[in-house]
């Protein structure tokens, strides 16, 4: 196991995109949550009436423990950044074909698999630290309340950790089944950006059908709530949507373990 | 693949020839385990395939596949940090073999397709493997570049290793190697010695001044010559072990014919190989 992160890291660490797309992705996720926070205070900090009301309406989703809740549903928007360089080390392999030099050399498909496995976990380690890092620091310069449980939602931390590996590992399946770069990342975003939220709103909206809950995106997007204050805008229905968050943590850890059976299967048997 | 049965000897070096799509790099694939085969098996060193065999193995497979963004020497710490052969200092030794020291820095998408052909081999030999698997080695070599890794392959031979070499280059397959095997549309035509696959007619070249007058008098000779001309020469093609060249002498000198040329070769692989695959 050791030599497989030791080879992951080797072909990794050199490779200039990885260290682009991990630098935008370091700056996006301060960098959305920052911008919230600036609108909030903008709106906020009015004297005027309507200020007052929407403060006292939103609260301070921006201190702990909310912070937790709040940073984890904006950065999570943004998790085809960090899906971007999963696909390119899958692909890669693809188009310069060393995933058939590797084996040549003396891997086993296995080895192989939980290589990228590996790439996957780790990459979704550093974005919940960096998850963490930004809420902890937005959290601690926002929080006024001493009497306030900083800890209380940092749980937080560990599902957008889930969140983030199960649509990552998606993210993956994609470029592990198209095998092109730019095919796999156009797919990818289409479905991410624009197919899976229309899909969903539609069978919503116009058939009243839940089911969009279980697609392979939503079951892991149900993990991160939207900010408490929704809850003042339909109080019933954002306890509903708490009320799910238990039901998807075995959704996702099912479909994570579903995705990568497959990929492990399907690279035993395929031709390389 | 139909049915095909092979075994490499220990020490040999072992071509593999056939035309295009004769099934030369499915095979190698199949025994690198990069293909699937329907059905049959294959042993390595007497034991079924697995991984921690192939790591002793030095193979290159159709085209040389690294890592575009890194250089040599990244590429081949890969190699050498999945297969375990070889350590830091066989790195830069292989480069130098292979005459890629000097770029051994460069990214791999600097390099000329000759360059990149090197590099594969240079994979190939880190470690000194004792089994070479080489698929088309000298594929996008300029003229010395081949001759070297000729050289290479000779020299690697007499050392003992066994070399699996796939080649489309008749040439390249009658210098170096012990053993031949011919494919055609993934069926096994011939296989075994070299000596033995290639010889099968004697062949003897002769020239006079007058070759008409040669033609007449070498119809006599009897042993179940076969004769053709070739420019200023007469090809004789005899039955294997029969062609005595001092009775060939003899024979036309008492018909009055004088040689000034008279030479015993062994019968060319491409013709052998041109019969045996109706080319």
């Amino acid at each position: 196991m050791l030599n497989i992160l030791k080879t992951e890291w080797l072909k990794i660490k050199k490779y200039p995109a990885f260290w682009w797309v991990m630098g935008i992705t370091a700056l996006t996720y301060p960098g959305i949550n920052f911008m919230f926070h600036r609108i909030f205070l903008q709106i906020t900090s009015n004297e005027n009436r309507a200020g007052k009301i929407v403060q006292a309406l939103l609260g301070n989703p921006f201190a702990l423990p909310e912070a937790w809740r709040t940073v984890a549903y904006f950065s999570s928007l943004f998790v085809f950044i960090p899906a971007i360089v999963v696909i390119m080390l899958i692909t890669n392999e693809y188009t310069y074909k060393t995933n058939r030099q590797n084996i040549i050399d003396g891997w086993s498909r296995n080895d192989f698999m939980t290589g990228k496995f590996i790439d996957v976990l780790i990459l979704s380690a550093l974005i919940t630290v960096l998850y963490a890092l930004v809420a902890l620091i937005i959290g601690l310069t926002n929080t006024t309340d001493a009497t306030a449980d900083k800890w209380h939602l940092a749980y937080y931390i560990c599902l957008f950790a889930l969140q983030s590996f199960s649509q990552l590992s998606l993210a993956f399946l994609v470029g592990f089944l198209v095998r092109k770069s730019f095919i796999a990342l156009a797919i990818f975003s289409f479905y991410f950006i624009v197919l899976e939220p229309i899909a969903i709103n539609i069978l919503k909206y116009k058939f009243n059908s839940e089911v969009g809950h279980y697609f392979p995106l939503e079951i892991s997007h149900r993990l991160l709530p939207r900010p408490a204050f929704f809850g003042k805008f339909d109080e019933k229905a954002y306890q509903a949507t708490l009320a799910a968050v238990k039901p998807h943590i075995g959704y996702t850890l099912l479909l994570v373990a579903l995705t990568w059976l497959f990929c492990f299967w399907l690279n035993k048997r395929r031709d390389l | 693949m139909n049915g095909v049965w092979l075994e490499v000897p220990p020490g040999s070096v072992f071509g593999i020839l056939g035309p295009n799509g004769s099934g030369k790099t499915t095979l190698l694939s199949i025994i690198l385990d990069v293909l699937k085969a329907d059905v049959g098996n294959f042993l390595w060193f007497g034991e079924p395939s697995s991984h921690e065999q192939r790591k002793k193995i030095g193979s290159l497979l159709e085209t040389p596949n690294f890592y575009h963004y890194l250089s040599a020497v990244n590429n081949l710490k890969i190699t050498l940090s999945i297969s375990g052969r070889g350590n830091m200092e066989m790195i830069d030794s292989v480069l130098e073999k292979v005459k890629l020291y000097e770029r051994r820095n460069s990214r791999f998408s600097t390099y000329s397709l000759g360059m990149k052909q090197r590099l594969a081999i240079a994979a190939a030999l880190l470690g000194d493997p004792k089994v070479l698997v080489l698929d088309e080695p000298t594929n996008g070599l300029d003229p010395v570049g081949i001759a070297e890794i000729r050289d290479l392959i000779i020299e690697l031979s007499k050392k003992g290793h066994t070399i699996i070499m796939a080649s489309h280059l008749l040439d390249e397959v009658e210098k170096v190697c012990t053993h031949v095997a011919i494919l055609k549309k993934g069926t096994l035509l011939t296989t075994g010695d070299v000596n033995d696959v290639l010889v099968d007619d004697d062949l003897v070249e002769i020239s006079a001044d007058n070759l008409d007058a040669l033609s007449n008098a070498i119809n006599d000779y009897g042993h179940g010559i076969k004769i053709t001309r070739d420019g200023n020469t007469l090809q004789l093609i005899l039955p294997k072990g029969t062609a005595k060249l001092d009775d060939i002498n003899n024979h036309c000198f008492s018909k009055g014919i004088v040689l000034n040329h008279l030479l015993f070769k062994k019968k060319r692989l491409e013709a052998k190989f041109f019969e045996l695959t109706n080319n």
